[in-house]
């Protein structure tokens, strides 16, 4: 499975492929994680909000190629995408495992992901490399097997997203 | 006169560990501090209250290696409305994992909307298995630096500062996999069913959802 989660909708003529999946969360209804812990220890792998983000986790969960689109802010992903990524932890674990020197979640169903991250915004240098440092954390605790972070104006985002798609198709 | 304002950016501020941390400050700062948390519907008002103190101190988790959502959202809405007069900003962040340098990109974003927004930043302190360590053989050593994060912002003598508890990884993995089959039991949930690999299914998922 193939995912693009986007904080703006992309205008793109998405392949006919239902190994690629599509979701744009500033069209989506949900609402941000209480911390409530109950999709670790009340219902696991499951969120008890029962809104828009439990469509989008399992994909999430199932896809071995993730492209994200997410307008940065103070370094970090801006309100939308970061609303969604924290709804995610249904997807993994209460426990800890020791992940590449560290204490990290274990991993429920995770397919191991290339991740692209297309980043917008007008970002100093400070900026991109707050932003680059996040991903590489992310990295760890999102399955992410290899990343790249790719800082584009936001004029140029649906051209971005296409020449990515396009080597989706080629693999 | 200096007076602290506490701000807990915590998603479940009303019982989280930030609210414990909180309280641990205010018993330790000799002086006046007063506790608020941020919810998605007191913005202004805590805009308007913050311009009476000298000194704020955000008391935050670290969700997905940065910021909650919510607490961005109040930094946003400071960056759109700012207070006439900014005090000084600390920073007490805790984390669930033993690391407490699992913060520090979160600790780098509230330095860059410091600087953006013109906010000196005081003292910070960067907790590693913060959602345990209250409740563990270790609280005293959380105190005694939030103490000493308390006693650097009354003299001004700004400083970073940093725990978690004294263990090996490994021990640390076995302290944390029995707490959370202790929160488990609670609710009925065996290890065996936290340990599902299992998550729920997608149901209709549509591709073109959402275009
Ligand atoms: C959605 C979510 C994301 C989290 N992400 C992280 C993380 O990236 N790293 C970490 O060490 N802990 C993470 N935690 C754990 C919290 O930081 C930890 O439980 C903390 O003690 C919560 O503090 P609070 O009770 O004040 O909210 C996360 C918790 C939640 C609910």
């Amino acid at each position: 499975m193939k995912l693009i989660l986007s904080d703006r909708p992309i205008h793109v003529a998405l392949p006919d492929d239902e190994n690629i999946r599509y979701f744009n969360l500033s069209a989506l209804k949900i609402s941000n994680c209480v911390g409530c812990f109950g999709c670790w220890t009340k219902t696991p792998g499951r969120c008890v909000i029962r809104d828009d983000a439990t469509k989008v986790y399992p994909v999430i969960a199932q896809s071995d190629e993730v492209l994200y689109v997410s307008h940065v802010k103070y370094g970090g992903y801006d309100s939308v995408m970061k609303t969604m990524l924290e709804r995610a932890i249904p997807i993994q674990q209460a426990f800890i495992r020791i992940f590449k020197g560290e204490t990290h979640h274990v991993q429920r169903a995770v397919a191991l992901k290339q991740a692209t991250i297309v980043a917008y915004g007008e970002l100093t240098e400070e900026e991109k490399d707050i932003f680059t440092r996040l991903i590489a954390r992310n990295a760890y605790n999102m399955s992410f097997a290899s990343y790249n972070v790719l800082f584009v104006e936001e004029s140029k985002i649906d051209e971005t997203v296409e020449k990515i798609v396009r080597t989706w198709q080629k693999s | 006169m200096a007076k602290i304002m506490i701000l807990n950016g915590s998603p479940r501020a009303p019982k989280s560990n930030s609210k414990r941390y909180a309280a641990l400050f205010a018993k330790y700062c000799s002086i006046a501090c007063t506790y608020f948390e941020i919810s998605k519907s007191n913005h202004a008002a805590l805009r308007s209250e913050m311009e009476k103190y000298s000194d704020v101190l955000f008391v935050f988790p670290l969700y997905a290696d940065a910021l909650p959502v919510g607490f961005l959202n109040f930094l946003k809405f400071l960056e759109n409305n700012p207070p006439t007069r900014k005090p000084v900003v600390s920073i007490l962040i805790n984390c669930g994992f033993f690391e407490y340098n699992q913060n520090e990109i979160a600790v780098r974003m509230m330095r860059l909307f410091c600087r953006q927004n013109h906010y000196a930043l005081g003292s910070v302190l960067m907790l590693g298995s913060g959602e345990a360590i209250l409740d563990s053989p270790f609280q005293f050593l959380a105190a005694a630096k939030i103490k000493q994060l308390a006693a650097s912002i009354v003299s001004r003598s700004y400083r970073v500062f940093h725990v978690t508890m004294p263990l090996t990884r490994k021990l640390f993995q076995l302290a944390s996999t029995y707490y959370w089959v202790q929160y488990g039991k609670k609710f009925g949930v065996t290890k065996k069913q936290m340990q599902t690999m299992e998550i729920e299914s997608a149901g209709e998922v549509r591709s073109d959802l959402g275009h």
